[in-house]
């Protein structure tokens, strides 16, 4: 195996020159060096310098590995020294592979046995040292650490199984083959399984100061512990497919409670944002409800919504709309005084500008406030039944005027043709009609016998003399009223038989 | 400091009218209220509004009796007074100046006239 190794390496050598890669050496014993003075980031900074000098440098990976796991180690603060068994094996090491043993050994004793193994690596042997000592503090430790450790030992181990990737330049020789398809596997799986779990301790750091649930951050943790602990794993145990796939498994938890935690937060800030909007807008309605306010509170109120964090355009939308909403209730207010006014569509005018509502903004606007006008004023249907045009005008037009809709008929047949269709509230009836139509009397008969439309208020309109033809026997959601009449007297009736309609319902 | 206008007025939503337009308006305007003439002279006395908007007819106290009583009294007579009117006729605009109202305003009313009318009559 060892001369193997050595051809193998001395085979790669020529890729990159012998001075390169000397230099290379030079930077692991430093890292070495600086490993052992726990000065981790200087020892990965030479090891990087070295894997540029001689990127086939195998043992700078391991290396790499080597100085994670001695970080972790230091963390625990383990009281046990790493560097010193080392240093002690090493020496011991190197010397049964030494191939290139003349070489690596005159640095060695300068700076120390650990030093060596570094310098190997690039061409083979030497570096065997470090694995060796490795071994024995990693056995114990791997199991509790993270990825990190298991390198190291690897490269004792590879012999016996095969996982170890970077951290085996020496036994590459034999394992080539079965090693380099593994290999890719298993670090790209480590690797991703790395971002995953960093991702997640990412955000678990974010999370608990948005005050997030906690239950999820503990999951992950658990989550992400397990995945490292399988990661440190897979390589001893032999079936590495099967913990392969729990890995993809667990990260692909892990993932989706990510995302999951990712959609809480979300909501949480959605539910927030319309707490402060609805905050703001209703800043907004006080100093819009009398008119557009001063340029200065504007400016101040539109400065205290961006301070919420409020995107400028939401912050546009909601003072045009409370703008608009205002605007559309001091419209309401006006036109239920109209008859106050002068005229309704010069004071609607001179509202627009109290509200700086533009030409534009109130054509966009226009059905929505005559809709709102509509629906506010709207009391209900009448169904007037007169023949006579010239007065059924009037009273219809100055009943739209009150707030009802209503709807025409000619005579009582006609009225019985609508009255299905309409549903009226009201009834108005004159109360004769010309030959050969049913009487306003004989009219309120059918409908009494219509159990339907027996109990719609119903008001005769009639001439003095027409009083007497009126049977006493009108019930108290029927009346009449005599020609001709003021509104005020005809909305005071009307009041009465809607009473006594009401009276009747609550009766049922 | 803001100006005073009392506004005597028996019926309720014309007071809300004028104060709805008044508010409008954004004038420094402080609007007091009385419901008859008599109620008026007494708030004239107490607050001395800058001006008066009276409408002639009221209950208790009309107008064309209380403007004069304010016209006699050495401490209202200074303040101007608008007849607030639905009475259009060319005969009652020249009993009202007679009386001593500054101007005639007919009912129903144009809030920008009105407007317009006060701000006159404030010099604001």
């Amino acid at each position: 195996m060892n001369a193997k190794a050595v051809n193998t390496a001395r085979s790669a050598a020529p890729v990159v020159t012998q001075k390169d890669k000397d230099a290379a050496k030079q930077c692991l014993i430093l890292a070495d060096k600086f490993l052992k003075e726990s000065s981790f980031a200087e020892a990965r900074g030479e090891v990087a310098k070295a894997q540029k000098l001689d990127p086939t440098n195998p043992y700078a990976y391991a290396f790499l590995d080597r100085i994670s796991y001695f970080e972790e180690q230091k963390k625990k603060e383990v009281p046990k020294e790493p560097p010193a068994p080392q240093k002690i094996e090493a020496p011991v090491s190197p010397s049964p592979y030494v191939i290139e043993a003349p070489k690596v050994e005159p640095r060695a004793p300068q700076v120390s046995p650990p030093l060596k193994n570094p310098e190997p690596k690039a061409e083979t042997i030497p570096p065997k040292p470090t694995p060796p000592q490795v071994k024995k503090e990693p056995t114990p430790p791997p199991v509790e650490k993270k990825p990190e450790s298991p390198p190291p030992p690897k490269p004792v181990t590879p012999p016996v199984s095969v996982p170890k990737p970077p951290a085996h330049p020496p036994p590459p020789i034999d394992h080539t083959s079965s090693g380099e398809i593994r290999r890719p596997k298993a670090e790209d799986v480590v690797e991703s399984s790395r971002s995953v779990i960093a991702d997640v301790l990412a955000s678990r750091t974010k999370p608990p100061a948005q005050a997030n649930p906690p239950g999820i951050a503990d999951m992950l943790q658990g989550l992400s512990q397990s995945v490292q602990h399988h990661t440190s794993n897979a390589p001893r145990g032999g079936d590495v497919d099967t913990k392969l796939d729990e890995m993809k498994r667990q990260i692909e938890m892990l993932t989706n409670a990510l995302e999951q935690e990712r959609k809480v937060r979300e909501e949480m800030n959605q539910q927030q944002l319309k707490g402060v909007i609805s905050q703001v807008r209703s800043g907004l309605e006080k100093a819009w409800a009398n008119g557009a306010p001063k340029n200065e509170e504007i400016e101040k109120l539109h400065d205290r919504a961006v301070g919420l964090g409020i995107p400028e355009d939401v912050i546009n939308t909601l003072n045009r709309e409370v703008k608009l909403d205002m605007y559309s209730k001091a419209v309401k207010e006006v036109v239920s005084k109209q008859n106050l006014l002068r005229n309704s569509s010069r004071t609607l005018e001179w509202l627009r500008k109290v509200y700086q509502v533009s030409l534009d903004e109130y054509l966009e606007y226009e059905s929505k406030f005559l809709m709102d006008l509509v629906a506010d004023q709207y009391k209900g249907t009448i169904l007037l039944v007169s023949g006579d045009e010239k007065s059924s005008k009037q009273v219809s037009q100055r009943l739209k005027s009150m707030g009802y809709a209503v709807v025409n008929a000619t005579s009582p047949e006609n009225a019985l043709e609508k009255i299905e269709k309409i549903n009226p509230h009201f009834i108005l009836c004159e109360m004769e009609f010309s030959q050969g139509y049913l009487s306003g009397i004989k009219f309120l008969h059918v409908l009494r016998a219509n159990s339907k439309f027996n109990y719609i208020p119903f008001i005769l309109m009639c001439l003095p003399n027409e009083v007497s033809q009126l049977s006493s026997d009108l019930r108290p959601t029927e009346g009449y009223i005599q020609k001709p009449f003021e509104m005020e007297g005809l909305n005071g009736i009307m009041n009465e038989k809607l009473m006594a309609f009401r009276q009747y319902l609550s009766s049922l | 400091m803001s100006k005073i206008v009392l506004l005597a007025e028996d019926d309720e939503d014309n007071r809300d009218l004028v104060q709805f337009v008044l508010v409008r308006s954004k004038m420094d305007i402080e609007l007091i209220v009385a419901e008859n003439g008599k109620q008026a002279i007494e708030m004239a006395k107490a607050k001395m509004p800058n001006l008066i908007l009276m409408d002639m007819q009221m209950p208790v106290m009309d107008g064309w009796t209380a403007v004069p009583l304010l016209k006699a009294d050495a401490a209202t007579q200074g303040i101007p007074v608008i007849a607030f009117t639905a009475q259009a006729k060319p005969e009652d605009r020249a009993r009202t100046h007679e009386i001593g109202c500054v101007e005639h305003y007919t009912k129903p009313m144009d809030p920008e006239e009105l407007l317009a009318l006060i701000q006159k009559y404030l010099k604001l």
